[in-house]
């Protein structure tokens, strides 16, 4: 091997390398990043090499594997940072406390709540069960590292075609073991540790093939004057490993993320996906929180991405501090890890806590109580370097703030003019009724209640509104989940999820705003008042400038809509190099949106409740045709991508939620996949009940764009007859009448719609059980 | 206060053992259900009462008045579900609980907490306290998770103290989430003997009261069965959760229809009733 003459043994047990780096010409350095796994492009490699030139040194194999950690695209957001600062970073709001592993938002006086939402997509589309399990184990550390409780799981997730037996691309697993494999990760992690998983979303589309997206979000809650800090509290500390041992699972996982898959990504990347342990998890969880509440620690911040490399680092850095590591006192899960592999393995179910000398006793009984590991394992210094020591023998010196510092790039970016009606090619329909039927055993839109059963919703005793609403075992889709958090209060917290990735590859701008309109009209439709936002960016690879121009418009859309909602973001994930071997997964800007209920008894739900009530459409449908599912289904192509009015978006959810607090609104369904015909169908189906509805006195649009069409800010509200005229008056133009609640089936006059109740709920009902068994 | 030898207590003065390993995750509503009926309920870790972990932090089995397991995974279930929670709470405990249960204090398990009580042979104990279990909580036949709303019919005639307070013949909501919750056993005339005993507890059935198979039987349990106590009464195991219907809004329909409560305060009203009657 080449590289060979430039490695000279430092320690032979633990093997520790040296790597002669200033003798390396351009190829071996490359080929040091590639044989090492660094992913460091060969500018990087040159610039490592004039830091350890300064030093006056070789670099050993553990510190330039740290290097490969920290300036990786999943660590240090090098691709994407300048433009997040530019839309998003930006939105303040006073209700902001922390924006730290996890946002912190104010939720009254004494409470505040946590949310998160990432991505685990890579590992999953090479291990799903795993890669989905460790994902929810990540996001839940997130979360309690704020000091928070968790108190819900959230998981969008978007896979190929389920119902296809297209052949697949090489390397690729088939969308519906895919789907199978990660719904029972989540299962089996989230129903284990006792988390509620209450809201989520399904995407389906061929250009997942090859790379399905695993987000997954979460929300704690936490008192106030609880809220951790992320860093140590200054010099002189230890900070203390605790929970699961180390090993050589999930070496390399933040290099892997920060790659496009390839067809041999299987036998290469395997090793980087980690094993989850709920069970280890689980009582983790409770004495870190435990620890938290007693005042017994400074700091604590999860071991996610990069593990020890970019834990210890952060959190003394943070603090303007550095670190000395003993890394021979790391419990490992089997003998003979290299030094560099226990530093940069990222082992499930560890946390890392700060305290005082003082304390450490204290801590480690908690731990003892809770059968549950804890070890000192390094001292914070003033200087801001971190040592590696293993016994007696320096490892590993460098600067904290060259390691944590990571490039950042404004690279070449690429922004596509959206094509609008200009190039829209109008699909040939079948009748109303069939396109009716159609689009609701699509599985984007069809029931979804084979995962959603296999999800504990309700651990933890404090779910009131679930993802199915209606009758027992006999449902429609709800909008928002609501929980409430705090048992002697009936304040809530709702959560929904908002992302049009199809809007997005057509006009990634107003696909951004839309997810955000989206989540805004899910959380009204409940009730709730849109608080604060957490986003999970998936996109392709920054390196090719037209996926950069995607993921720039995007953020330019969400970010404004964010902002002029005043909607905060206090915290968020970036995925890209989301490619398979056939092309670029769909953008997908995916947004988890948390909005606060002021009283849960006043929630609404979908399903219509009686007959005889009047039934509004409130917001205009436009013709707006571009990526509907009435287009993917039935071969129309581009038109024009659904625009966001956003003054008009905040006037209606005040009303909207003014009326809701007065009792005014029976039932409630935002608008969206499948337009007004799909809504109400959903409406009919949750309440078991019929409506009537007439067509004329929305516009005068051709009856099918009228029906399907996915215009943004609109909901359908069935209104209280004892309220009707209150109504009317509060709501002016934004309401117009339809028609009325009741009968045996849908009837949509104008429409040339009569559909008996039990077809529309076998069409929904029943697509995805029959394809997942 | 004493009243024909029999201890009675004020509500506040029931000290309820909720006790957990790694993997309870139901014990925080546990504790707040027994907190709603006014008792003195408290959150215990297996190694409080063994003696295993922090000196200060030791619990005694034979302070408290009630014994509760509460719901979840414990040690993961990757073995029978409940096992290795029974199996260390027998090694370390067993003579403990076997009095706390002879004492007839109550007990009650909820969910793992039921195949808990079966693993250590409290349950359905037709023929006394047994060391093996005679029956088993297997997997549901649908092959998965089921999380749903569950609706039971109180079957007891009067001997379970944890359902004197629901009426016999009515019917509640507690919901479900398991997926081994069908009980079985290798005895034929099973269902039989539990009925001659006045141990079935509870029926699935449907909203309005009947008879019905899946969904509302969730797991294919033997004659619908979703909860049985031992044959003193002092001992409830079911699958469903009453500890997540204590009001009214988390019920799976209150939008739809208005309860004033939630089902499930009644259990532990019963259990309360039968100590400070």
């Amino acid at each position: 091997m080449a590289l060979d003459s430039l490695m000279t043994r430092k320690l032979q047990d633990p093997p520790v390398v040296e790597v002669d780096i200033h003798a390396a010409s351009d190829e071996q350095l490359m080929e040091m990043s590639r044989e090492m796994g660094l992913s460091l492009s060969l500018d990087e490699m040159k610039t490592v090499r004039e830091y350890f030139a300064n030093e006056g040194r070789s670099p050993t194999d553990i510190e330039l594997q740290s290097i490969g950690q920290a300036w990786s695209e999943h660590c240090c957001y090098k691709s994407s940072r300048v433009h997040l600062k530019e839309f998003v970073f930006a939105i303040d709001h006073p209700d902001v406390l922390a924006r730290g592993d996890a946002g912190v938002m104010a939720f009254n006086d004494d409470y505040a709540y946590a949310l998160r939402l990432e991505s685990h997509n890579h590992p999953s589309a090479i291990e799903p069960y795993g890669g989905a399990a460790t994902g929810i184990g990540g996001i839940l550390r997130d979360v309690v590292c704020m000091g928070a409780q968790p108190i819900a799981l959230v998981d969008p997730l978007c896979f190929g075609p389920i119902d296809s037996d297209a052949p697949l691309p090489p390397g690729a697993k088939h969308p519906r073991y895919l789907m199978d494999g990660v719904v029972s990760g989540i299962r089996d992690y989230g129903n284990r540790v006792g988390v509620p998983t209450v809201s989520g979303a399904f995407f389906f589309d061929d250009r997942y093939t090859g790379n399905c997206l695993v987000n997954v979000g979460c929300l704690g809650i936490v008192k106030r004057s609880e809220i951790c800090n992320n860093f140590v509290g200054g010099a002189g500390e230890v900070l203390i490993l605790c929970g699961g041992r180390t090993g050589r699972d999930g070496i390399h996982g933040v290099t892997f993320a920060s790659v496009e898959l390839k067809e041999t990504s299987e036998e290469e990347s395997r090793g980087s996906v980690q094993l989850g342990d709920p069970i280890t998890k689980e009582p983790l969880i409770h004495a870190c929180l435990e620890v938290n509440r007693l005042g017994l620690i400074t700091g604590m911040k999860d071991l996610g991405g990069g593990g020890l490399s970019c834990v210890v680092g952060e959190m003394a850095l943070d603090a303007d501090c550095g670190a000395v590591m003993h890394l021979d006192r790391v419990p490992l899960k089997e003998e003979g890890l290299a030094p560099w592999e226990i530093w940069v393995s990222e082992s499930q179910e560890r946390m890392m806590l700060a305290t005082t000398e003082d304390k450490v006793e204290a801590i480690l009984d908690v731990f003892r109580t809770w059968d549950v590991l804890a070890t000192v394992v390094a001292t914070t210094v003033a200087e801001k370097r971190t040592t590696i020591m293993w016994g007696d023998e320096k490892i590993f010196e460098m600067d904290l703030q060259f390691l944590t510092g990571g490039p950042e790039y404004c690279r070449p970016y690429e922004i596509m003019m959206p094509q609008g009606e200009a190039g829209e090619v109008v699909p040939n329909l079948p009748a109303n009724e069939k396109v009716l039927l159609g689009l609701l055993s699509d599985p984007n839109v069809a029931s979804k209640e084979w995962a959603i059963r296999q999800y504990d919703h309700d651990v933890r005793a404090a779910t009131v509104l679930r993802p199915l609403v209606g009758e027992s075992n006999d449902t429609g889709p709800g909008d928002a989940a609501v929980l409430r958090p705090l048992h002697d209060s009936w304040r809530g917290l709702a959560t929904a999820v908002g992302c049009n990735p199809w809007f997005t590859s057509l006009d990634p701008y107003r696909g951004g705003m839309s997810a955000v309109d989206e989540t805004c009209r899910n959380l009204v439709a409940v009730g709730a008042r849109p608080h604060s936002l957490t986003d999970c960016l998936n996109f392709g690879n920054p390196e090719k400038p037209d996926r950069l121009g995607q993921f720039r418009e995007a953020v330019r859309g969400l970010g404004e809509a964010a902002a002029f909602l005043e909607l905060p973001i206090p915290s968020g994930n970036v995925s890209l190099y989301n490619e398979s071997p056939k092309g670029g997964a769909l953008p997908t800007p995916m947004i988890m949106g948390v909005g606060i209920v002021e009283d849960v008894r006043k929630c609404v739900t979908s399903d219509l409740k009686e007959a005889g009530n009047s039934i509004y459409v409130v917001g205009k449908t436009l013709r707006e045709m571009g990526g509907s599912l009435l287009y993917r289904l039935y071969g129309g192509e581009g038109g024009e991508v659904p625009s966001v009015d956003l003054e008009a978006l905040k006037d209606k959810m005040d009303l909207m939620l003014k009326a809701m607090s007065k009792g005014m609104v029976k039932s409630c369904h935002d608008c969206s996949d499948g337009g007004l015909a799909v809504a109400l169908a959903e409406m009919c189906i949750g309440g078991s009940m019929g409506a009537s509805i007439q067509l004329k006195g929305l516009g005068d649009l051709e009856p099918s764009d009228m029906l399907f069409s996915e215009s943004n800010g609109r909901w359908i509200v069935e209104v209280s007859s004892d309220h009707e005229e209150d109504w009317i008056a509060l709501m002016g133009a934004h309401a117009q009448w339809v028609g009325v609640a009741g009968g045996p089936s849908l009837m949509i006059h104008g429409g040339g719609i009569d559909m008996a109740l039990d077809k529309l709920k076998k069409a929904w009902n029943e697509p995805i059980w029959k394809i997942m068994g | 206060m004493e009243n024909n030898g029999v201890k009675r207590m004020r509500p506040e003065e029931i000290k309820v053992c909720v006790l957990r390993i790694e993997g309870t995750n139901c014990e925080e509503e546990t504790h707040r259900a027994f907190a709603a009926v006014g008792c003195s309920p408290e959150m215990v870790h297996l190694n409080q009462l063994t003696g295993h972990g922090a000196a200060s932090a030791r619990r005694s089995l034979e302070d408290y008045d009630a014994l509760a397991f509460p719901g979840g995974f414990s040690a993961g279930d990757y073995v029978r579900a409940g096992a290795i929670f029974a199996a260390r709470a027998k090694s370390a405990l067993g003579k403990e609980i076997k009095d706390f249960v002879v004492a007839e204090k109550p007990v009650i398990g909820i969910c793992n907490g039921f195949q808990i009580l079966v693993e250590l042979g409290l349950l359905p104990a037709t023929d006394g306290i047994s060391d093996v279990p005679t029956a088993a909580l297997f997997t549901n036949d649908s092959g998965r998770f089921e999380c749903r709303p569950t609706y039971l019919r109180n079957e007891s005639r009067g001997k379970c103290i944890f359902t004197k307070k629901i009426g016999r013949g009515r019917t509640v909501m507690f919901p479900s989430a398991h997926a081994e919750g069908k009980l079985m056993s290798a005895d034929r005339r099973f269902v039989d003997r539990l009925e001659d005993n006045d141990q079935v507890v509870f029926r699935y059935v449907s909203p309005d009261g009947r008879s019905a198979g899946y969904p509302w039987n969730p797991n294919g349990s033997a004659s619908d069965i979703a909860g049985i106590c031992n044959p003193a009464g002092n001992v409830l195991g079911l699958m469903p959760h009453p500890e997540r219907a204590l009001d009214a809004y988390t019920a799976p329909d209150w939008t739809r229809r208005h309860k004033k409560e939630g089902d499930g305060l009644a259990v532990f009203r019963s259990m309360v009733e039968s100590l400070s009657p």
